[in-house]
């Protein structure tokens, strides 16, 4: 009698735990799902968002094929005069170098990765990968010699600014989430200078933070996916 | 009296595990909530994605109308060697411009920051406050920077040579204090990006260092003087 007592005691407790967890959860859910549907301010605006994203997505592609059908127009035209030749080469070699087309080579993969948690380390932020980090290991890279680079297949151009919004790293105005992979063409045997005994690399290691860095003879960095227009500068005539 | 017990417990079963599924689905669709999307962002983070998306979509047309006209005008003169080298002459000048390869003026600004001598409670200017404010002035639109008259470009780097107590750019490019960084955009955009709360130049401030940002209506600014070469990028 007494057994048959502690068992339904025991499952009472058991289902009024879960009947509890059940609720929570459902509460929670509905909070969160209140504020996102219900608002038809935030709704609209969600709507006009990805209305532009189609609209600009739609331009970025038309531009694509026009700048595709210039370079032809334009290779077209030199082709018959040296002097145009000329110029019409380093207007594509320029194109490499600020990041308007793609480029291939040899140089290092690095990654970097948020520590995993550790009773060692007594402030969670140090495992955290942020932007200042990235920006090092890009200015590290371009003392090595790189020649392009590339984090999370957002290229580095000369406008290219990375900023810290959340948790979240913000590049060339786009959102980019750990973990990092930078992508950097140049000399591989210097680039690897990087993750050298006392280098950047070790540094970011030493709070937790992952960063391993691999050669490679055939690296791909993509173009700058975007448009750089100048408002202000023009040249001295 | 056993018929009941069993019947007890299995029901007793049976409603745990109904129970416990359910909150397994539960906590699913609470872990798949994404933060980072588009469909729990709230009015203010809204507000700013639309009008980023309104500026790419407006700059992307813009260039499109460019690159649509360069089309029709080599077209026309597809005859007439003279116009056709112009046009790839004006497109090659372009292309220098955003390599950093010719001297450029425009509206900007001039900041100026410099070590405090005698003073040994305020650090010295070091490669990463230099970086900090350039990455801040790329972020409010710079088109053009240079840092006591070098010219920074994509590749440029910035590193302490702790022994000589200088600091390094463009590979072999001594610099020293004061530095005087000028930069072409819109001023007041570039100075707020510095000054404002969080600002690096707002920070070294605050550290005690003297600075001075003039807003300019014509600011002229070096072209990168040595030849940018690729050896590594095949072609």
């Amino acid at each position: 009698m007494s057994n048959k007592t502690v068992v339904s005691v025991v499952l009472g407790f058991m289902c009024m735990a879960l009947t509890l967890g059940i609720c929570i959860q459902i509460r929670t859910v509905k909070n969160s799902n209140s504020t996102v549907s219900q608002n038809y301010e935030e709704n609209n605006l969600r709507a006009e968002v990805l209305k532009y994203k189609e609209r600009y997505d739609n331009k970025y592609r038309q531009l694509e094929e026009a700048e595709a059908q210039l370079e032809k127009i334009r290779e077209n035209v030199a082709e018959n005069d040296a002097g145009l030749e000329e110029a019409e080469n380093k207007i594509k070699k320029a194109n490499k170098i600020n990041g308007l087309s793609e480029v291939t080579g040899a140089g290092v993969i690095i990654k970097l990765e948020d520590g995993k948690k550790n009773p060692m380390v007594l402030n969670p932020s140090d495992l955290i990968v942020h932007d200042l980090d990235v920006l090092s290991v890009i200015n590290e890279l371009k003392n090595a010699g790189a020649e392009a680079i590339s984090i999370n297949d957002q290229r580095i151009v000369s406008t290219t600014a990375i900023s810290c919004g959340g948790n979240i790293i913000d590049i060339n105005g786009e959102r980019v989430g750990a973990p990092f992979t930078i992508k950097a063409i140049g000399l591989p045997e210097y680039l690897a200078g990087l993750s050298r005994v006392g280098g950047y690399l070790e540094l970011l290691q030493g709070y937790g933070i992952e960063a391993p860095l691999e050669k490679s003879n055939n690296i791909t960095i993509p173009k700058y996916n975007g448009v750089i227009n100048f408002k202000y500068m023009k040249n001295v005539k | 009296m056993k018929k009941g017990k069993t019947t007890m417990i299995i029901t007793a079963g049976i409603v745990c595990f109904i129970l416990a599924i359910v909150m397994t689905m539960q906590f699913k669709i609470v872990n798949e909530t994404d933060i980072t999307s588009i469909e729990n962002m709230r009015k203010t983070e809204l507000q700013e994605e639309l009008a980023n998306w309104k500026t790419k979509y407006e700059e992307t047309n813009q260039k499109y109308e460019e690159t649509k006209q360069k089309i029709d005008e080599y077209k026309a003169n597809q005859e007439s060697n003279e116009q056709a080298a112009q046009l790839i002459e004006e497109e090659l000048e372009q292309a220098e411009m955003l390599m950093g390869t010719t001297d450029v003026e425009g509206q900007g600004i001039i900041v100026t920051v410099r070590d405090l001598e005698n003073e040994e409670m305020v650090e010295n200017i070091d490669s990463g406050d230099l970086i900090l404010i350039i990455n801040s002035l790329r972020a409010a639109g710079a088109e053009a920077i240079s840092i006591n008259d070098e010219r920074i470009i994509t590749m440029s780097d910035i590193v302490d040579i702790n022994e000589g107590g200088y600091i390094k750019v463009n590979l072999e490019k001594r610099i020293f204090s004061p530095y005087v960084i000028k930069a072409i955009g819109d001023p007041a955009y570039l100075e707020s990006s510095l000054i404002g709360n969080g600002g690096h130049v707002d920070k070294l401030k605050k550290a005690g260092h003297e600075i001075s940002i003039e807003q300019k209506d014509k600011v002229t600014i070096n072209k990168y003087d040595e030849e940018i070469k690729t050896k590594y990028i095949v072609d």
